[in-house]
């Protein structure tokens, strides 16, 4: 019997927190669930939305990070 | 899941014994995620610079004081002390606030994103500051669900422990916040591209 996964299900799966067996069986699911399939693509989609989201700071605050690491070698240990 | 070829806790060690070029990449590696975890909590990409530049301090100043715990991840240990940091500023601005335009859009307009391999630059910069406009908007509780799972990567276990709140509720607000996101996605067009599923 296929068990019937709820969307927690699949989030839990998109974010990898599904144990192996889960995730075989939410695999497994999806083959003869369209509406499940569909479902965990529009959450995967999101994900994925989200990653292209991420920003850089500007290169000047990465270079004063790296100078303040520096600038500490110059101290003489105690 | 270390998809890194020198682990992040091999560069920490690097680092401690003097390699500037280690922390460099620990840097390079991380400053997206930590710096992309800030600005959604104090919503200016300069006070976020501010920040993240005091987060990276406190992680210097710990690991060359030898005071990093070897047992941790990197990483979430970093993402910890920048959503600390961003919370109590973002408390404090509350209590002072200050003035900032209503739709951020200049301060959106100046932001840098990640590499992408899709979309013209300006679509894909209109694309990501709707993006982050439609994080923002979401109720504070799933904002920092969303955040805490996505952006620092914690555990829904960790999420619930952090929040005081049941698992069960803390993936509650996850779904409630994908929901709200989608419907938002589609309500500005930017859901269904041609890019949103690849092949």
């Amino acid at each position: 019997m296929i068990r019937t996964f709820t969307q927690d299900d699949l989030i839990r799966y998109v974010y990898h927190e599904t144990t192996e067996a889960e995730s075989k069986e939410i695999e497994q699911a999806m083959l003869f669930d369209a509406e499940l399939e569909a479902r965990y693509n529009e959450i995967n989609g999101i994900k994925k939305r989200l990653d292209s989201a991420e920003q850089t700071p500007s290169d000047r605050v990465i270079a004063n990070i790296l100078d303040y690491s520096k600038s500490l070698n110059l101290l003489p240990n105690k | 899941m270390e998809k890194y070829k020198i682990s992040d806790s091999q560069l920490v060690s690097l680092y401690k014994n003097g390699s500037e070029e280690a922390f460099e990449m620990l840097l390079d590696r991380h400053k997206s995620r930590v710096f992309t975890t800030i600005y959604l909590i104090v919503k200016d990409k300069y006070e976020a610079e501010d920040l993240l530049q005091e987060v990276f301090i406190k992680a210097i100043r710990t690991i060359k004081e030898g005071r990093y715990n070897e047992e941790g991840k990197f990483l979430p240990w970093i993402l910890r002390i920048a959503h600390n940091l961003a919370i109590d500023h973002f408390r404090k601005e509350k209590r002072n606030p200050t003035i900032v335009m209503e739709d951020g859009s200049s301060v959106f307009n100046t932001m840098q994103f990640a590499e992408g391999s899709f979309e013209s630059d300006q679509i894909r910069q209109e694309t990501h500051a709707k993006l982050k406009q439609l994080i923002n908007e979401l109720p504070e509780a799933q904002k920092e669900v969303l955040v805490m799972r996505h952006y620092m990567e914690m555990s829904f276990q960790e999420i619930a422990e952090s929040t005081g709140v049941s698992i069960n509720t803390a993936l509650g607000r996850m779904r409630y916040a994908l929901i709200n996101l989608r419907k938002k996605m589609q309500q500005y067009n930017i859901a269904y591209d041609q890019n949103f599923y690849p092949r």
